[in-house]
């Protein structure tokens, strides 16, 4: 493990993680068709997505522009740990009225440091991240801004039916994981 | 726009296979920059079942899901499929999790992490690889075999030489792609052949990067990384090891800022990440214009002396008084690179004293003076004399450590490397443990000599007795090239004032009338003859990927070659650290090392000495011409002979660790070298080295004739002429340009072809200030146009005779610079990382090349560009569809920490 003891910035072993799981969204049935994202492969998202959990993760009422709230998905282990945000702006993703609610998955695709913590308002970024200092653009799909990471942070895909957001599923694969939903808790 | 509108640039998968427990495993490291991590490679059938998440059922040995910093993890970009002797297989390759040395633990970069993209894989992007050879029939690309290829190259070079003179037989080579191809191609161009007209791929001469250190007497690649972590003070000028040298800084510098509490001095125009983390931990960044480095370190220089912090015990042990410096070596003074270039005494001091008068004397060093120069705050300049050199409040001296890259050496090259290496005496740097001095590199080291370079053959003399190398851009442009051997180099791009030296291609080659119409070798031979004897050129291009212009445009003739991961090879990496480099995975179609195509075009040259069986051949053959140098590996073979092995055999055995050269032999056993210039160290055989190795000096000392450093002075009036031409004027901006962590050392085949990075940079790029922005108009992702119509070239063949007429006013007045054009686009990213008065452009985009205004009027003391200093002026010419959209690229700024 890196060091952490010079490093305000370090979230990793050194919190303690308070993890926000929504029960029942799983097993909710749903009407609301799988959000359409022009010129992907829908097919293809949509058997990706299908393999998914469907989770209620909070409300659209709830959320305060550019303050994160934590929870957990598509499980409840530590990398599961993701951040919703209404960014306040249009973002890539985005649901709401004004498409500026994302979520990722927060820990970072290069070695996996947790980054809940790390949110930039003023950037609409997340990090730099403790270990390495790589930052995403919540904005543009989680593109890595600057540093060493071969991937985009997962995005969380979004839901919205009428004042409630579910999650339902991943775009990209979770740090240290093979298969993002072969993870036990 | 909104985000209903908004797509993800393409799907990234959400699982990837592991390799099975029973996977082979091969080590090799990245092929990209300087820093060369270790990999490891995993290969299993392509219809072999994967592996499973527990550690005994993959071949990582590690529990999936893997906890933070574990090393190891395979993600959508570390897989790949490949063939291997004809057979489809799965391919899984990351940094090595278990790796000792340099990426300690598996840590990568954004492009080592991704280099399984890099395998030739006709389903992804890099299914363009070359092929098979081509010869321009009717201005296509032909397939052919090698044989009728090479035979044309052969016959073309044989006239050439015979008609022409060896020096219109012209190579431009890349200087690291491997010891054994370095070995092969500087074989047949300065052993065989013998011609002056031989440059690598970022010099237009055969010439060293830090003229000022060599003759300073510092080794450029002296530290070990382990350096970085151990200073209490590190400056670190024209760079960010957080760009580029990416797990330099994500190990090595990391370590010593967590552990050590080392403060770092940043030298740059660019506030990059590396910078802004540096900061918030105590650092210092000075944000100074393009090219005004040498007063500043003068300045720092002199705040240092001035209060008498400088390391006197060093400066009395290690400094040359003046009858050391003068004093005669061999066969005499004047045969040393350092006497070349000060045979006018411009440079010279009488010692340390005389050195410190001088230095006292001039008005560049007067801090306030220097920070005009600079555009900075003087106060900075006290600041960081004071945290390199003042001593603690225990009397201990700082150990200061000082790095360089491009930034520092690519502007004013003799200057900034002698004045920043004058610094670099005064605090006692160089050979010990977090008391260094070095550059941190760009390529690896993978040059080799296969015969020494014919200076006497060369045109280009200069007032003095001074010779310079022959400048083959200059060569060229005046139509003295009649065949030119271009290997793994764009050249045109990657030179300074290119555009003008795309008109030369142009000129001697599409323009000339003697065009191949016919597939009749024979004919086509005659046919390129002609064009040579009428004054035209005939290009060969030796590539991976067919590069434009180069290639698609000028090559007559296109030879596929192989490359990383396709053969076994050796290189060193920028603490003189050599691996093997294995091969794991078949050549795309007939595509063949490049080691292996100068045998064959040697061979039918009818050169003797050139039927090597395989790599490790060249690689036996060449390892007895490194002896004495920063890279001695003679040692292996020698070893490697007593155990009856092959020395790449042997070397592999060492792994992702491998051997830290210059390598010594105590007896059965191989001695590594940790730094050199380490005086105090006590592990030197005490038999001395045997027969097999060279005792060098620069292991003990420094890398003079006596062992002890020359002082120099550094007089800016030897750069103020060019530098007061390159000035913006009117609107201009100072443009300047390098590369970032994304494409560094990778641009070759990894920026094109990698659909992340793609997503990230898919257009070059321009950062500007806010308010330089403002001014103009300009936004973020708005397409802005670059131009100057000022860009100086150095025209033909010149010698020099009396003082002065050499340096840029006495070019200009004889004639010798003309004024090009020169522009590019990209799109704007305003960010007031940059400072106010410069732009920043990605160095070598090859639809958008920098290099289109940068200058080619080479530093008349040594033969380097100063790529760094640009001017243009910046105009929007529209808006780029990345404004608006949030599927590639981002403007969000790049020093958040």
């Amino acid at each position: 493990m890196a060091t952490c003891k010079n490093d305000g910035g370090f979230q990793g072993g050194c919190m303690t993680r308070r993890a926000f799981l929504f029960r029942g969204g799983a097993a909710a049935v749903s009407t609301v068709v799988l959000p359409i994202l022009p010129g992907f492969a829908g097919k293809a998202l949509a058997a990706q997505v299908a393999r998914y959990p469907r989770m209620k993760i909070g409300r659209l009422s709830a959320l305060v522009t550019d303050k994160p709230v934590v929870f957990s998905y598509p499980d409840k282990s530590p990398s599961a740990q993701s951040i919703l945000v209404k960014l306040g702006v249009p973002a890539g993703g985005g649901i709401g009225p004004a498409e500026d609610v994302v979520a990722f998955n927060g820990q970072c695709t290069h070695m996996g440091a947790p980054m809940s913590g790390n949110y930039q308002p003023e950037h609409k970024a997340l990090g730099a991240c403790a270990f390495h200092q790589t930052s995403f653009d919540l904005r543009r799909h989680g593109i890595v801004i600057a540093g060493h990471a071969t991937e985009s942070l997962p995005q969380v895909l979004l839901e919205l039916k009428g004042d409630d957001i579910y999650a339902v599923g991943l775009l990209g694969l979770i740090y240290g994981r093979h298969d993002n939903l072969a993870a036990k808790a | 726009m909104g985000a209903k509108d908004s797509t993800p640039f393409y799907q990234p998968p959400d699982k990837v296979p592991l390799p099975p427990a029973n996977a082979e495993v091969l080590t090799t490291c990245c092929d990209y920059c300087i820093v060369g991590c270790g990999f490891k490679v995993y290969r299993w059938p392509a219809n072999a079942p994967g592996g499973g998440p527990k550690k005994n059922q993959n071949a990582l040995k590690r529990d999936y899901p893997l906890k933070p910093l574990e090393g190891g993890w395979v993600g959508p970009n570390q897989y790949t499929q490949a063939t291997y002797k004809g057979k489809l297989y799965n391919l899984v390759v990351v940094a090595d999790p278990d790796a000792k040395v340099v990426n300690v633990g598996g840590t990568h970069s954004i492009r080592g992490g991704c280099i399984a993209q890099k395998v030739y894989n006709p389903q992804k992007p890099t299914q363009d690889r070359l092929r098979q050879p081509m010869v321009r029939v009717n201005d296509i690309l032909m397939p052919v075999t090698w044989d009728f290829a090479l035979d044309i190259a052969a016959e073309v070079s044989k006239h050439v030489i015979r008609e022409h003179g060896e020096d219109a037989w012209a190579m431009k080579y890349y200087s690291y792609q491997f010891f054994e191809n370095t070995y092969a191609l500087t074989r047949l161009a300065l052993k065989s052949i013998n011609t002056p007209a031989i440059a690598e791929h970022d010099h237009p001469s055969k010439v060293d990067a830090t003229p000022g250190w060599t003759d300073i007497g510092y080794d450029m690649f002296a530290p070990a990384y382990e350096d970085y972590a151990l200073a209490d003070c590190i400056l670190v000028s024209g760079t960010d090891p957080y760009e580029t040298k990416s797990n330099l800084w994500e190990y090595w510098f990391l370590k010593g800022i967590r552990e050590n509490n080392t403060k770092l001095i940043f030298v740059n125009p660019r506030k990059t990440t590396g910078v802004a983390y540096a900061e918030k931990h105590g650092g210092l960044y000075l944000d100074i214009m393009p090219g005004s480095d040498t007063p500043l370190y003068m300045a720092m220089a002199r705040i240092i002396v001035e209060n008498g912090w400088e390391d006197q015990e060093f400066i009395k042990n290690w400094v040359n008084n003046f009858w050391e410096t003068d004093s005669g070596f061999g066969r005499g003074t004047r045969n040393t690179p350092w006497q070349w270039r000060t045979t006018w005494g411009m440079f010279q001091v009488n010692g340390y004293e005389d050195w410190k008068k001088w230095l006292l004397s001039q008005e560049e060093s007067k801090p306030e003076v220097a920070a005009k120069i600079a555009g900075i705050d003087p106060k900075l300049i006290y600041q960081a004399a004071e945290m390199m050199a003042k001593p603690k409040p225990n009397g201990q001296r700082v150990k200061t450590t000082i790095c360089i890259e491009k930034g520092c050496y690519w502007s004013n090259n003799y200057l900034n490397t002698v004045s920043i290496g004058n610094l670099g005496i005064i605090l006692g740097c160089g050979g010990r443990p977090g008391q260094a001095i070095g550059r941190l590199g760009g390529h690896q080291r993978g040059g080799s000599n296969g015969g020494p370079y014919p200076g006497m053959k060369s045109p280009y003399k200069v007032p003095g007795r001074r010779r310079l190398e022959l400048d083959v851009d200059r060569w060229l442009e005046s139509g003295h090239v009649r065949f030119a051997y271009v290997v793994g180099t764009t050249w045109i791009q990657a030179m300074a004032g290119s555009s003008a030296l795309q008109d030369a291609f142009k000129r001697y080659t599409k323009l000339n009338p003697h065009q191949v119409r016919t597939l009749d070798k024979q004919a086509i031979i005659d046919t390129l003859k002609k064009r040579v004897d009428s004054g035209g050129l005939v290009v060969v291009n030796q590539e991976i990927y067919l590069r434009d212009p180069i290639g698609k445009q000028y090559a007559d003739i296109v030879l596929p070659a192989a490359t990383w991961g396709e053969e076994d090879f050796v290189r060193a990496n920028g603490e003189r650290r050599l691996r093997l480099y294995s091969k794991f995975c078949d050549a795309p179609g007939e595509a063949l090392p490049d080691w292996k195509i100068v045998s064959m075009f040697a061979q039918k040259m009818g050169f003797e000495g050139y039927d090597w069986k395989d790599s490790n051949d060249v690689f036996e053959e060449c390892c007895r011409f490194s002896r004495g140098s920063r890279k001695d590996y003679n040692a292996i073979r020698v070893i490697a002979r007593r155990k009856g092995m092959r020395a790449h055999d042997f070397l592999r055995t060492y792994g992702t660790t491998g051997l830290q050269a210059p390598l010594l032999i105590d007896g059965d056993r191989i001695v590594e070298t940790k730094r050199l210039h380490d005086y105090n160290r006590k592990d030197i055989p005490d038999t001395g080295p045997e027969g097999a190795t060279i005792h060098n000096k620069r292991l003990l000392a420094f890398n003079t004739h006596t062992g002890k450093l020359n002082m120099l002075k550094s007089p800016w009036k030897y750069w103020s002429d060019f530098y007061v031409f390159m000035q913006p004027r009117g609107e201009e901006l100072w443009v300047t340009n390098g590369r970032i962590n994304e494409i560094w050392e990778s641009g070759f085949d990894d920026y094109a072809r990698r659909p992340y990075t793609q997503q990230r940079w898919p257009e070059n790029f321009l950062e500007i200030h806010p308010e330089d922005a403002k001014a103009r108009g300009i936004e973020s992702g708005d397409w802005v146009a670059i131009e100057s119509d000022r860009v100086p070239v150095q025209k033909e063949l010149n010698l020099g005779v009396k003082d002065g007429e050499m340096w840029f006013d006495g070019l200009m007045k004889r004639g010798h610079i003309t004024l090009a054009s020169g522009q590019f686009t990209a799109v704007a990213i305003v960010t007031p990382a940059i400072k106010k008065g410069v732009a920043f452009s990605n160095f070598l985009n090859e639809n958008a090349p920098a290099n289109t205004i940068t200058p080619r009027v080479p530093d008349p003391i040594t033969n380097n560009y100063r790529f760094k200093i640009a001017h243009g002026t910046v105009r929007k010419i529209g808006v780029s569809q990345y404004k608006h959209r949030f599927d590639q690229m981002t403007f969000a700024r790049r020093d958040i920490v």
